[in-house]
């Protein structure tokens, strides 16, 4: 049906079908490309891009007869460069125009012509970037073009040869990207736009699989290990578990039996490398086993397992997201607050907080407690959170017991602390700070809901023991018997027309049905209020309200 | 026609429809993505449309620069009736818009386009056009909107980060808001289009006092302008308030378009000024 390619060179209707094939191919993969993008890059998927750039360049090669490659290629050039999308896109586009200026006024490509096509697209791909960046695109480009240029060298180049040495050049550069950019370490991926490329060329080499078939086979083989399957970052069920990575340094070590035996702990596994030296890559929420096991192998090396759901974040939040990675601050001031709660702790420490004192309420934290949360903070001056008004006293005392300048916030609920830290500014000064966090801390009112301990009266209101009770800002206010009651009689007396916004902190007794009920009667009694709920997991209190 | 030179932007300028007329300026759009449908900011799709369909779709938007060949159509187009054209762009930070018009206009022989990165976004390109549609000469309008690039701001107020977040241009981490609480983070974009947390607030009311405090503490301006998504009480309310202060200003109001919609989300407001 299609002469063979070597008999012939590349002329044009051979090129046009290796256009189709790389098509094909990368529409079939494109959502692995996308997968890759987890790290911010401008103007959508790079996957996406660049198939709708393949798919401009092939519109108008798909109705051309042409015989001469030439006239392909510049078919295809012009129509990637109509299509361009993304930075991924244009450089595609770029890769074609060069490659369409190199096999200028030629009819056909001798296998050593077409590398020094493939060579030339590189070239000007680099010359077409402002900053050329290496691990990208632009280096599995030239590693391609390099490896064609190798093997068209040899004495039995031919056309499908060429081609199969630059799908492999690129593969192996492609696997080289993440030691080239920091970026691509941290995510623990490969280069988007680099295996974009690696994929048009296999398609390629699909398309010259008739003539042949072993070669194109060889780009096949290795596809078990192909990035995507190593860098999935969709979120698997039951949760992330650990990324698990070491090698293993033994004798005459089996890969496909490990495989298979680690295969039953985890998914995302890749075990590749020679019988003296395995590289194991797992997801698994058993990293303990899977290092057992691995030792009975022989010696393991370079063990390294990561937290999936915090590295998920930590992707997603990019760097100095979290505790010691964040930037230094600029006013050199630090924060430290007092919070008991699961949920508090962590909002707490998402809004910049430095050192955590569990305590509150029932248990309040002891000045050394304080003293030492201070020291441990990485800055030289430290604003201290109390967040209850039995602890303000302590955390006065620490002023004066170490050589840190410390100043206290007066503040007396969570809701105040979490106002007084929304405040907080790294670009103003500790004083500066200080000032805002007060007034903001004083703008905000606060709910708290809890039982009665004991039988008593307090500021005009007769409680039994079990009730329920309602403080707006540490007065016993309510006594009622049931939690949605009494917020509803305290948001009625603060007066909601004055407020915006309510958060609810969900405290560790309140049920899923008690919170419910709250919201609905809170959004119908006050239509007008912004609801917003947290889980605060404080003990004590099912519920505090922050209104402001 | 008096002027020789023609002046081109894109669609994140969000140029005043007015003002296309009144100053003479081609819109080049982005583009974008609802699943495999592709729609010209502006052209194919308003702002209204936009969010209306935002609205009601489960996965969100893409967005896309145009393509270097786009470009290079319209720098053909202008060539027939212009000596020469400068073409401003939102910032390269932010999008290849940029590179796509450079790389489109090299293709064009024997016609000079100058293209502009305007390490911005929105408004402030759109008085940089306007900036230069009043200029005699090309490298007059070249230098006078070369000046005022590194002046030029933005102070953007978003009802959610989400939209930002999902684009890849911002996490929650370096707009300082943490992942929990539902935070207002006022963000600025300043010189080379860096997107700078200024401040963070719990409620829209006090996010938008803050706003107005902070560019009173921007003065003197050159030029102001209010922006928002499905704002427009808002974003009058906000210009009232500011135009007795800013007397001297017309404190046009511009209507955040398909593309930067997509990334600021709906509800969002803006300021953006160039400072003197």
């Amino acid at each position: 049906m299609v002469a063979p390619a070597k008999a012939t060179g590349v002329d044009g209707q051979i090129f046009k079908r290796a256009l189709l094939g790389s098509l094909s191919w990368l529409a079939a993969n494109h959502e692995e490309v996308n997968r890759l993008n987890v790290f911010p890059v401008p103007d959508g998927d790079t996957g996406t891009n660049m198939l709708l750039t393949l798919q401009s360049a092939v519109e108008d090669v798909k109705e051309s007869n042409a015989a001469e490659v030439s006239k392909i290629a510049k078919l295809a050039s012009h129509g990637s460069l109509m299509g361009a999308r993304g930075n991924s896109g244009v450089i595609l586009s770029q890769i074609f125009r060069g490659f369409a200026r190199a096999v200028e006024g030629k009819s056909a490509l001798t296998p050593a012509e077409l590398a020094a096509a493939f060579e030339e697209a590189a070239n000007a791909a680099y010359r077409a970037v402002n900053k050329p960046t290496e691990g990208t695109i632009l280096t599995v480009a030239r590693e391609a073009g390099r490896a064609a240029a190798t093997a068209a060298s040899t004495p039995d180049a031919n056309v499908p040869r060429v081609i199969a040495a630059a799908a492999a050049g690129a593969r192996s550069a492609v696997l080289k990207t993440p030691s080239q950019l920091q970026i691509l370490r941290d995510a623990g991926v490969v280069d988007a736009g680099g295996f974009g490329l690696q994929l048009i060329l296999e398609g390629m080499l699909k398309s010259v699989e008739e003539s042949e078939p072993a070669l194109a086979a060889m780009a096949e083989t290795k596809r078990p290990v192909s990035p995507a399957s190593q860098v999935s970052l969709d979120l698997p069920e039951g949760g992330w578990g650990y990324c698990t990575e070491f090698l293993i340094e033994g004798n005459g070590l089996d890969t496909d039996l490990i495989r298979g035996q680690i295969e039953s702990l985890g998914n995302s596994v890749l075990v590749v490398g020679e019988p003296e030296l395995v590289k194991v890559h797992v997801h698994t929420d058993d990293p303990t086993g899977v290092i057992n096991l691995a030792g009975g192998y022989g010696k393991i090396l370079k063990l390294n397992v990561g937290d999936m759901s915090t590295q998920h974040r930590r992707i997603l939040e990019s760097e100095g997201a979290a505790g010691k990675s964040r930037p230094p601050r600029p006013n050199g001031a630090g924060l430290a607050a007092v919070v008991a709660g699961r949920g508090l702790v962590e909002i707490f420490r998402g809004l910049g907080v430095d050192a955590i004192i569990e305590g509150g309420q029932t248990m309040n934290p002891s000045t050394q407690d304080m003293l030492t949360a201070i020291e441990s903070v990485p800055y030289d001056e430290v604003i201290l959170l109390p967040n209850n008004g039995n602890v303000i006293p302590a955390a006065k005392q620490v002023v004066g017991l170490t050589k840190k300048k410390v100043h206290v916030v007066d503040t007396h609920s969570v809701p105040q602390g979490v106002s007084a830290v929304v405040a907080f500014r790294p670009e103003r000064s500790g004083l500066e700070n200080l000032k805002a966090m007060k007034a903001e801390a004083e703008r905000v009112q606060t709910i708290e809901v809890t039982h009665a301990v004991r039988d008593t009266r307090s500021n005009g209101v007769k409680v039994k023991k079990g009730d329920v009770i309602g403080l707006i800002n540490d007065r016993l206010e309510f006594a009622g018997d049931d939690y949605p009651d009494v917020v509803k009689r305290a948001l009625g007396r603060l007066g909601p027309d004055s407020y915006e916004l309510v958060t609810v902190y969900r405290g560790e007794q309140a049920s899923d049905d008690e919170l419910a009920r709250l919201e609905s009667e809170i959004r119908s009694n006050y239509p007008r209020l912004e609801v917003e709920v947290q889980q605060g997991g404080q003990q004590h209190y099912p519920f505090i309200l922050s209104v402001e | 026609m008096a002027r020789s030179f023609a002046v081109v932007t894109d669609s994140t300028a969000d140029l005043p429809g007015e003002w296309r007329k009144r100053y003479g300026i081609e819109v080049v759009p982005l583009k974008v993505l609802f699943g495999h449908e592709t729609f010209r900011d502006g052209v194919d799709m308003t702002s209204d449309e936009f969010f209306t369909r935002l609205a009601a779709s489960t996965s969100l938007p893409t967005t896309s620069a145009p393509s270097p060949g786009e470009f290079a159509e319209v720098y053909r187009r202008l060539a027939k009736d212009h000596d020469g054209c400068i073409s401003i762009h939102i910032g390269a930070k932010l999008s290849a818009t940029v590179e796509a018009a450079r790389v489109g206009a090299e293709s064009v022989a024997g016609f000079k386009v100058n293209v502009i990165d305007s390490q911005t976004v929105s408004m402030p390109m759109a008085f940089l056009c306007s900036v230069a549609a009043e200029c005699a000469s090309l490298e007059e309008a070249t230098a006078a909107v070369e000046k005022r690039v590194p002046s030029c701001r933005v102070l953007a107020l978003l009802d959610t980060l989400r939209y930002l977040e999902m684009g890849g241009r911002l996490s929650r981490a370096q707009a300082m808001i943490g992942t929990m609480l539902d935070l207002k983070p006022l963000l600025l974009v300043s010189e080379n289009a860096e997107i700078k947390p200024v401040d963070r607030v719990r409620t829209r009311t006090r996010a938008i006092q803050r706003m107005i405090e902070f560019v009173r503490g921007e003065q003197p301006l050159e030029r102001l302008a209010v922006m928002h998504a499905q704002a427009g009480d808002e974003a009058e309310s906000i210009a009232k308030t500011l135009r007795p202060e800013f007397a001297g200003l017309e404190v046009p109001i511009g209507q955040i378009g398909c593309v930067l919609g997509t990334h600021t989300g709906p509800k969002a407001l803006g300021l953006g000024y160039i400072k003197k």
